[in-house]
């Protein structure tokens, strides 16, 4: 068998290299699969109307039930958690203005446009550098139809939830366990 | 021709009065809201079913209104200064708004019938 002739120390570090490199390689949206069936099988936590949007829009909340019914306000959300964040079109009346119900919310219309995924996995986080690094959550971002989107950027995922830190990185699931789960 | 005598007829015109002024609903009301210095003055908004919350952003920097709370659920969207954006609250109970990029700000809403 042939040796290479390169030093212990030189192998080492390239060896250190290699491996950081597959780390990063590694991370990112591939790790997160489609969650197909998640309308029937997550529990549906809440629901945030976006008049903002043209035209406007209601973004369903989901969660594992498994993370929903262990997740403690005290604790870190369980790894292997799955959240999702659906957008769908609102229902509008003749002027373009968005139907609202007895309480006065926006009613959804069926009509999905994006699935934004956010997942927790052990170790996940350490793929990243610290100024970017989202505890161990990944982010990904499906089309309705369960496909990738294409060309689709995370950075604005991992910056924006770096502001809600205090509450596990999630904007929405970790207040809605704190309220206490209502 | 009314031939009520004049208390009867006056107990009448009274009660169609106080009839009337219970059946107007209460003008509804604007609440608004600074954000200056990344804080929400004031605080606390005790409001009623109808009423409407102003967020100005009198600050130097953007800021977006954020309520995570469940049955209240709403983002408004990024908000640059100096514009004011708008909640209308359509019903009863208690929620808080934040603001997406700084979360230290908290704005308690009680809202009642």
């Amino acid at each position: 068998m042939k040796r290479t002739a390169r030093p212990s120390s030189t192998r080492l570090a390239a060896l250190g290299v290699a491996s950081l490199a597959s780390a990063y390689a590694y991370a990112g949206p591939e790790r997160i699969a489609y969650p197909a069936g998640y309308q029937t099988t997550f529990v549906n936590y809440n629901q945030i109307e976006r008049p903002d949007r043209k035209p406007a829009q209601v973004r369903f909340m989901y969660a594992t039930r498994a993370a929903a019914a262990a997740a403690k306000a005290s604790e870190p959300v369980p790894y292997g958690a799955i959240l999702i964040m659906e957008d769908r079109e609102a229902k509008l009346d003749a002027d373009g203005k968005p139907l609202r119900d007895a309480e006065g919310r926006f009613i959804a219309s069926d009509k999905v446009l994006n699935v934004f995924v956010q997942q927790k996995g052990q170790g996940w986080g350490e793929a990243y550098p610290p100024e970017k690094r989202n505890g161990d959550w990944e982010y990904a971002w499906f089309n309705a139809d369960g496909t990738r989107r294409e060309n689709a950027k995370f950075d604005g995922c991992f910056s924006c939830h770096t502001s809600r830190a205090g509450r596990d990185f999630t904007f929405t699931f970790v207040k809605w366990v704190i309220d206490g789960k209502p | 021709m009314d031939v009520r005598p004049r208390t009867t007829r006056l107990m009448a015109v009274a009660a169609a009065v106080v009839g009337v002024t219970t059946a107007l609903p209460a003008a509804a009301a604007e609440y608004t809201v600074s954000l200056k210095g990344t804080t929400f003055q004031p605080p606390t908004v005790n409001a009623k079913v109808g009423d409407t919350l102003k967020f100005i952003n009198d600050d130097s920097v953007d800021h977006e209104m954020f309520v995570p709370t469940k049955g209240f659920g709403v983002d408004l969207g990024m908000q640059k200064p100096p514009t004011v954006s708008e909640l209308k609250l359509a019903k009863q109970g208690s929620f808080e708004v934040e603001c997406v990029i700084h979360p230290h700000m908290v704005l308690k809403v009680n809202v009642s019938q």
